[in-house]
C-alpha cells in the first residue's frame, strides 16, 4: 500500500498539477468569498443558508465562505475520482500496475490514500486562500474581523476543514465504487452525475423525506453541518453505512474480477 | 532441465466457451520461447493467467518455481508487456517508468539505462502521448525490464510495427535473452519469431498443437534440398551420381530436389556436395526449400497438431 501511495503521489507532484490545483483553489476562494460576502443579509434576516453580516463578524466568519462554498464541490470530487479510477481501469494502466503489485486491494487503497491526501492539501490551500479573500472583502461590507483570528476562530476553521474533508472523502469513495463497478469513464460519469444531480433532487420535489434517505442529499446535509430536516449525526451515520456497503462491494469486485482489455 | 514455466491442464472458460483448454506446456529456463497461434488462439489469456490478471478455471502450474495461484510470490521476478503498452499519456516516458518502479519497490537509478537500452534516451522526457507506436512498444519493453526480471513475458511486441521496427524489435528481443533470462514472446505470425526463438509453443483454439525446440519443428518440416550443377547439361549425370549414393531426387526445371526426410539438412547438404565433387560436378546452387517454420506452423495448425 505504501508503494502504490508513493507511486500515485509521483503523478500528483508534477508542476502542472500543482498549478491547476492552485488556480482552482484561488478561483474557489475568490468566487466563494465574493458570493457569500456580497449576498450577506443584515443581522436577523438570514435567507436559507446565506450568511448574515452578524454571522460573518463572529469567530467562524473567516471560514464561512469556505464552508458554504465547499458544500457545492461534492459533485466535482465525485467526477474527479470517477474519471481517475475509471480511467485507470478502461485505459489499461491498472493492468500495468497490477503486473508490478499483484495485491489488488493494497494497490487500490494506496492510490485512494494518495488522492485523498492531495484533496486534503487542496482543501487546506482553498481554506487559507478563502480566509485571505474574505479578509480583503470584509471591510467593504462592514464585517468586523476582530473575532476571526482568536482561538475560537481557529477552532471554527478546523471544524469547517474537517467537515469539508469528511464530505470530500465520502464523495470520493462513492466515486471510486461507481468507477470500479462500471469501468467506463463516460458511463460512470453519467451515472454519478445524473444520480447525484437531477435524479435525487427530482425525487426530493415529490417526496419530502428524500433528503433523510438518499445519499447525495444526505451528503449535502453533511457538508452544511446538518440541516433542520436532517441532523449532522444522522447524515453522517447513514452516509457512512452507504459508503461502507459500496466500498466493500467494490473491493470484492476489484479483487476478484479478471483484468482484461 | 529446470523450467521457468510449467503448466498442467490450464483451462480458462468464459461461460461455455473455452479460451484455453487443458494447456500443458513447459518452457525451459534460459530460452527464448516463441508462443505462436492464430488470433484468438488463447495466447494473451494464457499470458494473463501467468501474470495473475486472469484467474484460471482449472489446471495448475508453476512460474519460476512458485505456484501459479500465488502470483505475488513470483511477479517480482517477472517483467511483462501484455495487451499493448498502457501508460499515463500526460507523463513522460521516464516518469511512467518511475511510477512503475515505485509501485514495485525498485530503484529509480536503472531508468536512464533502460531508456538507453530501448533507444528512448533522447525522448525520455517527452510525454507518452507524443510517442509513435513503435516508441510506445519500446517503452513497454523498458517497463518490463524494471528490476532485471528472470522471466520476460511479451505479448505481440512486434504487432503493428513497420518493417524497420520489426527488425529493431527482433534485435532487441535477441539482446534481452542473454544470460539465464527466459523470454516468452507471442505472435500470431511465426515468421516474426523464427529468427529469435529457440523453443516454440504453438497453440490453436486454446489447445497445444506443438511444443519443443524450434529446430525440431524445422526438422519435421518436409523440407527439400535444391541442388543445381554449374552446367545445366550435367543435371542427369548428377542425378545418377546421387542415386548411386542412395539419394533419390526429382528434377524440377534446372535443378534437382531431394527430400530431407528427417535428416539433418546441413549434413545432407554436405553429403550431396561431396558426391557431386567426387563426380567432377561443381554445384552452383545448394539450398533448403519449402522449409520455413511458417510452412510447418500452417500445416500443423491446419491439421490440428501433431503433439
Amino acid at each position: 500500500m505504501i508503494k502504490s501511495f508513493k507511486a500515485e503521489l509521483l503523478k500528483l507532484r508534477r508542476r502542472r498539477v500543482a498549478v491547476v490545483a492552485t488556480f482552482g483553489a484561488l478561483a474557489f476562494a475568490v468566487i466563494a468569498s465574493t458570493a457569500v460576502f456580497l449576498s450577506a443579509t443584515q443581522a436577523g434576516e438570514p435567507r436559507g443558508r446565506d450568511a448574515t453580516i452578524e454571522s460573518l463578524s463572529q469567530a467562524g466568519g473567516a471560514t464561512e465562505a469556505f464552508a458554504l462554498g465547499v458544500s457545492f464541490t461534492g459533485l466535482v470530487v465525485l467526477v474527479l475520482f470517477i474519471a481517475n479510477v475509471a480511467g485507470e481501469l478502461s485505459q489499461g494502466t491498472i493492468r500495468t500496475l497490477l503486473m508490478r503489485q499483484p495485491r489488488r486491494l493494497a494497490l487500490l487503497a494506496g492510490k485512494m490514500a494518495a488522492l485523498l491526501t492531495f484533496v486534503a492539501g487542496v482543501l487546506a490551500l482553498a481554506e487559507v486562500l478563502t480566509v485571505a479573500a474574505s479578509a480583503a472583502i470584509a471591510p467593504s461590507q462592514d464585517v468586523a474581523m476582530t473575532s476571526w483570528f482568536g482561538l475560537d476562530g481557529l477552532g471554527e476553521a478546523a471544524s469547517d476543514y474537517a467537515t469539508a474533508l469528511l464530505g470530500a472523502t465520502l464523495w470520493a469513495l462513492l466515486g471510486m465504487a461507481i468507477a470500479v463497478f462500471v469501468r467506463s469513464i463516460p458511463v460512470a460519469l453519467g451515472i454519478g452525475i445524473v444520480w447525484a444531480g437531477p435524479f435525487e433532487h427530482i425525487i426530493q420535489d415529490s417526496w419530502t423525506s428524500a433528503d433523510r434517505w438518499f445519499p447525495g442529499l444526505l451528503l449535502e446535509s453533511l457538508a452544511a453541518g446538518g440541516t433542520d430536516e436532517v441532523a449532522f449525526g444522522r447524515a453522517l451515520a447513514l452516509v457512512a453505512v452507504y459508503v461502507a456497503v459500496a466500498v466493500s462491494a467494490a473491493a470484492i469486485v476489484f479483487a476478484r474480477r479478471d483484468v482484461t482489455g | 532441465m529446470n523450467n521457468a514455466i510449467t503448466l498442467r491442464g490450464l483451462t480458462k472458460r468464459y461461460g461455455a466457451r473455452a479460451a484455453v483448454e487443458s494447456l500443458t506446456i513447459d518452457v525451459p529456463t534460459g530460452v527464448v520461447a516463441g508462443f505462436v497461434g492464430p488470433n484468438g488462439a488463447g495466447k494473451t489469456t494464457t499470458m494473463a493467467m501467468l501474470l495473475g490478471l486472469v484467474k484460471p478455471s482449472g489446471g495448475s502450474g508453476h512460474v519460476l518455481g512458485e505456484p501459479l495461484d500465488d502470483p505475488e510470490s513470483y511477479l517480482g521476478r517477472v517483467g511483462a508487456l501484455v495487451e499493448g503498452p498502457a501508460f499515463y499519456p500526460a507523463l513522460t516516458g521516464a516518469q511512467n517508468l518511475a511510477v512503475l518502479a515505485t509501485t514495485a519497490g525498485h530503484d529509480h537509478s536503472q531508468i536512464p539505462g533502460l531508456l538507453e537500452l530501448v533507444g528512448l534516451a533522447a525522448r525520455g522526457d517527452d510525454r507518452f502521448r507524443s510517442y509513435s507506436f513503435g516508441m510506445k512498444q519500446r517503452l513497454g519493453i523498458a517497463a518490463a525490464l524494471l528490476g532485471n526480471p528472470s522471466l520476460l513475458i511479451l505479448d505481440e511486441p512486434i504487432n503493428g510495427l513497420d518493417p524497420a521496427g520489426v527488425h529493431e524489435m527482433r534485435g532487441l528481443i535477441g539482446r534481452l535473452a542473454s544470460g539465464s533470462r527466459t523470454v516468452l514472446v507471442s505472435s500470431h505470425v511465426l515468421a516474426e519469431l523464427e529468427q529469435v526463438s529457440d523453443w516454440l509453443i504453438v497453440i490453436d483454439d486454446g489447445r497445444l498443437v506443438f511444443q519443443g525446440p524450434a529446430s525440431e519443428l524445422l526438422d519435421r518440416s518436409g523440407a527439400n534440398l535444391a541442388v543445381a550443377p554449374e552446367h545445366p547439361g550435367d543435371l542427369e549425370r548428377l542425378r545418377g551420381l546421387l542415386r548411386a549414393a542412395g539419394h533419390e531426387s526429382q528434377a524440377v526445371d534446372d535443378h534437382l530436389e531431394i527430400a530431407v526426410d528427417g535428416d539433418d539438412p546441413r549434413g545432407l547438404a554436405a553429403a550431396l556436395n561431396r558426391t557431386a565433387g567426387e563426380g567432377g560436378i561443381v554445384l552452383a546452387e545448394l539450398r533448403v526449400t519449402g522449409a520455413s517454420l511458417e510452412d510447418r506452423y500452417l500445416t500443423i495448425v491446419k491439421n490440428g497438431g501433431d503433439r
